[in-house]
């Protein structure tokens, strides 16, 4: 949902200067409260510094990115490995 | 000034082009590109005029008046895919350098690169990325793509082809 509700946000900014007003203003924050962000994100948001809106905007896409990264893919062995002769496979896995 | 990923300007793009989308309250395609111009949000009362002309030099290209107003000047033989999208890719350059782009500080980062921005952002205004997912679901392909959201069709296989933003 945060992504989305970033998504809004800056659809937003081009047709309502009122966006771009509040941030110049150093009132993002109140914008970011009638927006779907969870708590804590809301508040690293409103913290972002930036020169302009596009740059914040773009500042918080990483913000907003990082928090929703997909974990790590888990690790599986090499398929490669099935094919080592038995006794390499038993020397490989020695050395390791 | 800070340094922007292609990836991320794409993503900025495609939200500014979806704003326009949801300020004309279109639901499907096609997208009335003309009518966007014609009746803009009012922060674009002064950069969005469409100028018909003969021309053999361009499709269309954008300028202002020394009193700041802001036109297309588009040929007048183009047919109407190709206006379309002439009309959607110079539409950046009239929001860029519009008193509320300048606000926005879109100059620094598009600036540099316009025109393929341009064309970036003129397929996703034409075909937005949430018109275009409902499309796939509905089983349309890249052949009907051109014909559904009335764009060229090399356009349409580029549009085919870009990343997804709005769902990332």
């Amino acid at each position: 949902m945060s992504m989305q509700a970033l998504n809004q946000l800056v659809a937003r900014s081009i047709i309502d200067p009122g966006v771009v007003q509040a941030f110049n203003a150093g009132r993002i924050g109140d914008v970011l409260t009638d927006l779907d962000f969870a708590t804590d994100l809301r508040g690293r948001l409103a913290e972002v510094k930036a020169e302009t809106w596009a740059e914040y905007a773009v500042l918080a896409y990483r913000i907003v990115r990082a928090e929703i990264q997909v974990p790590a893919r888990i690790q599986l062995p090499s398929p490669a490995e099935g094919l080592l002769p038995k006794q390499e496979r038993a020397s490989k896995r020695h050395v390791a | 000034m800070i340094s922007i990923t292609r990836e991320e300007c794409q993503w900025l793009l495609g939200n500014l082009a979806r704003g326009l989308v949801e300020y004309l309250g279109v639901v499907g395609p096609p997208i009335p590109v003309e009518d966007l111009l014609e009746h803009p949000p009012s922060p674009f009362d002064m950069d969005f005029g469409v100028v018909n002309m003969y021309s053999h030099l361009w499709d269309a290209t954008f300028a202002r008046t020394p009193s700041q107003r802001g036109s297309v000047f588009v040929r007048i033989d183009l047919n109407p895919e190709e206006r379309r999208y002439s009309l959607a890719r110079e539409a950046l350059t009239a929001m860029v350098t519009s008193e509320h782009g300048r606000a926005m500080g879109l100059p620094d980062l598009l600036l540099s690169s316009l025109r393929e921005w341009g064309e970036y952002f003129a397929r996703q205004l034409m075909a937005p990325d949430p018109l275009v997912v409902a499309f796939r679901e509905r089983g349309g392909g890249e052949d009907d793509l051109a014909k559904t959201f009335q764009m060229p069709a090399r356009v349409a296989t580029l549009r085919w082809q870009d990343p997804s933003t709005a769902l990332n």
